[in-house]
């Protein structure tokens, strides 16, 4: 299959005009296999990915380059629960997910 | 949804910011673009479920809003393309991604091979998925806006 999504790059246009990642705490709710988050983490201090699918994390976490596994991390919950103490992130972003 | 907001309001610190960015249902054009330029040949379906999502996440969103755990600062709709090079290929998509949410109509891919046929070598079959991006700030009053970035 040839599918190519957003080759135009707007998602990632848009996210960056609406949010500062420079030195942030971010935490992505729904963050699947990774796809936007590769499209912000470098500019962050930390990033979060949490999803309930742990198929997709799997896919996330191979899919991590060897230069961001310090800054970026993915776990297992569900956004009715996360699994953080209050306070924890400057940023947080809905990932296709609400 | 109302309770997964309400969690993102706690890991979030007194400045924190959210950013909810989500397709939106709108009957989204199917289209064949090629160098030459682009045509609109249909629509695709949205169904029950689809559209019930949507609006049951609008509704959170409007009752954070309204409990006072976020202010919306800003929102923005965008286009976001999925582009496949064949008809058939773009229909084993949706049959197997969106099946239940999103129905091309029979005669909808009918009129898209009939004009991907015709179109140009390099033409592609594409969606254009309406986006919205919104900015929100965590709901503290005696910390202004403007510095909240």
């Amino acid at each position: 299959m040839t599918l190519q999504k957003d080759p135009e790059g707007n998602e990632k246009k848009y996210l960056h005009q609406f949010g500062d990642f420079k030195n942030k705490r971010v935490l992505e709710v729904g963050c699947g296999e990774g796809r936007l988050t590769w499209k912000y983490a470098s500019a962050s201090m930390l990033t979060v990915g949490v999803d309930s699918d742990r198929t997709a994390l799997r896919v996330a976490r191979a899919d991590s380059p060897a230069d961001l596994r310090k800054q970026v991390h993915f776990t297992g919950a569900s956004a009715r629960n996360l699994p953080f103490a209050k306070e924890t992130f400057d940023l947080a972003i809905l990932s296709w997910s609400l | 949804m109302v309770h997964a907001l309400d969690e993102i309001r706690r890991v979030l610190g007194p400045t924190g910011l959210l950013i909810d960015i989500r397709p939106l249902e709108a009957r989204w054009p199917v289209e064949v673009a090629a160098g030459s330029g682009m045509v609109e040949v249909g629509r695709l379906t949205d169904l029950p479920i689809a559209i019930a999502d949507d609006e049951a996440a609008s509704q959170a969103m409007r009752e954070a809003e309204s409990r006072g755990w976020f202010v919306r600062l800003q929102e923005q709709e965008f286009p976001f393309f999925y582009y496949w090079d064949t008809p058939s290929e773009m229909k084993e998509f949706m049959d197997s991604e969106w099946d239940g949410f999103e129905k091309l109509e029979d005669g909808v891919f009918e009129a898209v091979k009939s004009a991907w046929a015709v179109a140009n070598a390099d033409a592609r079959l594409r969606i254009r998925v309406k986006m919205l991006i919104s900015r929100w700030a965590k709901d503290r009053m005696d910390i202004p806006y403007e510095n909240r970035e």
